[in-house]
């Protein structure tokens, strides 16, 4: 049953008050090329259900073909969080990709502007010409994203795909996922599946003290760890699945 | 956080450019107090080691930090010019522009010390001094930077507070004078000129040296203690020195061999100088000794910081 709501109630009057004065003085203030050109740049984030998460590794394959990843590194891989005594067990998955966060440690520290954030759409890239691996950012990023590349000797990590999204396609982790666990869009667009998604959902992101502010957001991740095992007596167990076999 | 990115190349950078660093502003400062206008072959000749030492440590540390990067491993010799393209507020940007001009100045002011006769009022005097002017505040600079670099970092529970750039600087300062004692040990009596001016030289650079360590064992206790009374990653991280592996090398190798012994034997000659106005003697083979502990255990600081740093980080996830 629908509640009918009345067509002018004083509600809908003063709001109609608020958007009027608003266009004028909108209107009268700002020159009409501006008001066109004032289009929102893009904020891409990414959004992982975790409970639509199997642990197939698919992503991390296709992650690791896309970008041509040398062998024993990794842009991305999926966790497996291990806990409890049968027949109280749990396993749950955490997949792993650069944060992109809205105030990059790895940017801050970078001495000669190689790494950056993108102002168009929020993404952080390396610049190969210029980088010159003194692995400054390895050892600002919180979340042991980077890696230098053996072939390159820059710094690398994910990028989010960057050839494929500035072609309007998503990056191969989110094309390839077999649960559509994860979402992958534009954080300023409200219309965006992933900006409803996140309003609608309690999410969480990655070590938030380390105030980085990440734009990679996890519904239901198990933020458990073995230091948590040795404070319960639980018993915990992480596999990271990569050459850095305790997590970074 | 657990693989080492920066290894052996980047401690040796650490100790021996904070050595060099430091001996170029001990050399410099003291050329600025007393080294000009003294007797030649007083303080002049002691500002003198400090200036030959400082370019070559800091040119060999410099050297040893373009093997590790990674650009220069996959041979892109000379991509490190990108750091002199630009500069920002990266503590490595702020850095390098840093070490390049005191590379370049040190140079410079070597030159000007590196005449067998050089003395006070030759004909670079002028010039000698005021390098010395430019040498202490970028020497401070130098040495204090590495320390700002590591410690810029939250991701870096162990480096990740201010007082590590001033322990930095302290060390940076007691292995450039021990240095200098060492070259003077060594070669330096040769052709001294007055014996009790040599000893009284002697007395001064050995109880500044002790001042130093003295200072520095202040501010290791407080980088521990602030550590330890913090709870999270910073407690989790430095329980590396305080019961993990890297505990006995921390308190016997640093704090014991390089600091608390050498302060000990330091102590046992120049105190009855300093309160009794007794003669200073100290043995050729005990200032050798003081030395190399000094040498070693700031050597033994930048191996534990560089590694402990690295093997810890933020815990939970």
């Amino acid at each position: 049953m629908r509640e009918k709501i009345p067509q002018n109630s004083r509600r809908n009057f003063l709001m109609k008050i608020a958007t009027g004065s608003a266009v004028t003085v909108t209107a009268s203030v700002a020159a009409p090329g501006i008001a066109l050109a004032a289009e929102k740049p893009k904020h891409y984030g990414m959004l992982i259900d975790t409970r639509r998460c199997i642990g197939c590794h698919a992503c991390s394959v296709s992650c690791k073909t896309e970008n041509e990843v040398p062998l024993g590194e990794t842009r991305s891989w999926v966790e497996y969080i291990e806990k409890g005594r049968f027949p109280n067990v749990h396993r749950s998955f955490l997949p792993r990709l650069c944060n992109q966060c809205e105030k990059p440690a790895c940017v801050k520290v970078c001495p000669t502007g190689a790494t950056y954030k993108r102002k168009e759409d929020g993404v952080v890239v390396i610049d190969n010409d210029v980088c010159i691996g003194c692995k400054y950012c390895l050892q600002a990023c919180p979340y042991g994203m980077r890696f230098l590349n053996p072939i390159t000797g820059a710094a690398d990590k994910c990028d989010f795909c960057l050839h494929r999204i500035d072609n309007g396609l998503v990056p191969a982790c989110v094309n390839t996922c077999q649960g559509r666990a994860r979402i992958f869009g534009d954080l300023n667009d409200p219309e965006s599946e992933i900006s409803k998604v996140l309003a609608n959902n309690a999410t969480t992101v990655l070590r938030p003290e380390m105030g980085t502010f990440p734009n990679v957001f996890y519904i239901d991740a198990d933020h458990t760890d073995e230091r948590d095992a040795a404070r319960t007596g639980e018993y915990v167990r992480v596999e990271t699945h990569r050459r850095q076999l305790k997590r970074v | 956080m657990l693989e080492l990115h920066w290894g052996l190349p980047v401690i040796l950078y650490l100790f021996l450019g904070g050595l060099g660093a430091g001996a170029g502003t001990v050399s410099a400062s003291i050329f600025l107090r007393s080294g000009g206008g003294d007797l030649a072959g007083s303080n002049f000749r002691f500002a003198r080691w400090g200036a030959l030492v400082a370019p070559i440590a800091v040119i060999v540390g410099t050297g040893m930090i373009v093997l590790e990067l990674g650009s220069f491993q996959t041979g892109h010799w000379f991509k490190w010019i990108n750091l002199f393209k630009t500069i920002n507020l990266s503590p490595m940007s702020i850095g390098s522009w840093m070490l390049a001009l005191f590379i370049l100045v040190s140079l410079v002011y070597a030159y000007t010390f590196l005449p067998d006769d050089a003395h006070p009022g030759d004909h670079r005097h002028r010039l000698r001094k005021v390098l010395a002017w430019v040498m202490v505040p970028l020497g401070v600079g130098v040495a204090l930077y590495t320390g700002i670099l590591l410690g810029a970092m939250p991701s870096r529970p162990f480096w990740n507070s201010p007082i590590l750039a001033l322990l930095f600087l302290v060390s940076a300062l007691s292995t450039g004078v021990a240095a200098i004692i060492l070259l003077r040990a060594l070669f330096g009596h040769k052709n001294k000129i007055d014996a009790d001016n040599f000893e009284r030289n002697s007395y001064m650079l050995s109880s500044s040296d002790m001042l130093l360590i003295g200072f520095e064992v202040l501010v290791v206790f407080l980088f521990v203690m602030y550590a330890h009374l913090t709870i999270g990653g910073v407690e989790d991280a430095v329980s590396v020195i305080t019961g993990g592996p890297l505990t006995s090398q921390f308190w016997f190798g640093f704090v014991v061999l390089g600091l608390l012994l050498p302060v000990v034997i330091e102590l046992k000659y120049v105190f009855p100088t300093l309160l009794y106005q007794k003669q200073f003697v100290m043995p050729r083979t005990m200032e050798v000794l003081v030395c190399l502990l000094v040498l070693a255990g700031g050597f033994l600081l930048r191996y534990i910081v560089v590694i402990a740093g690295q093997i810890t980080g933020p815990v939970g996830i």
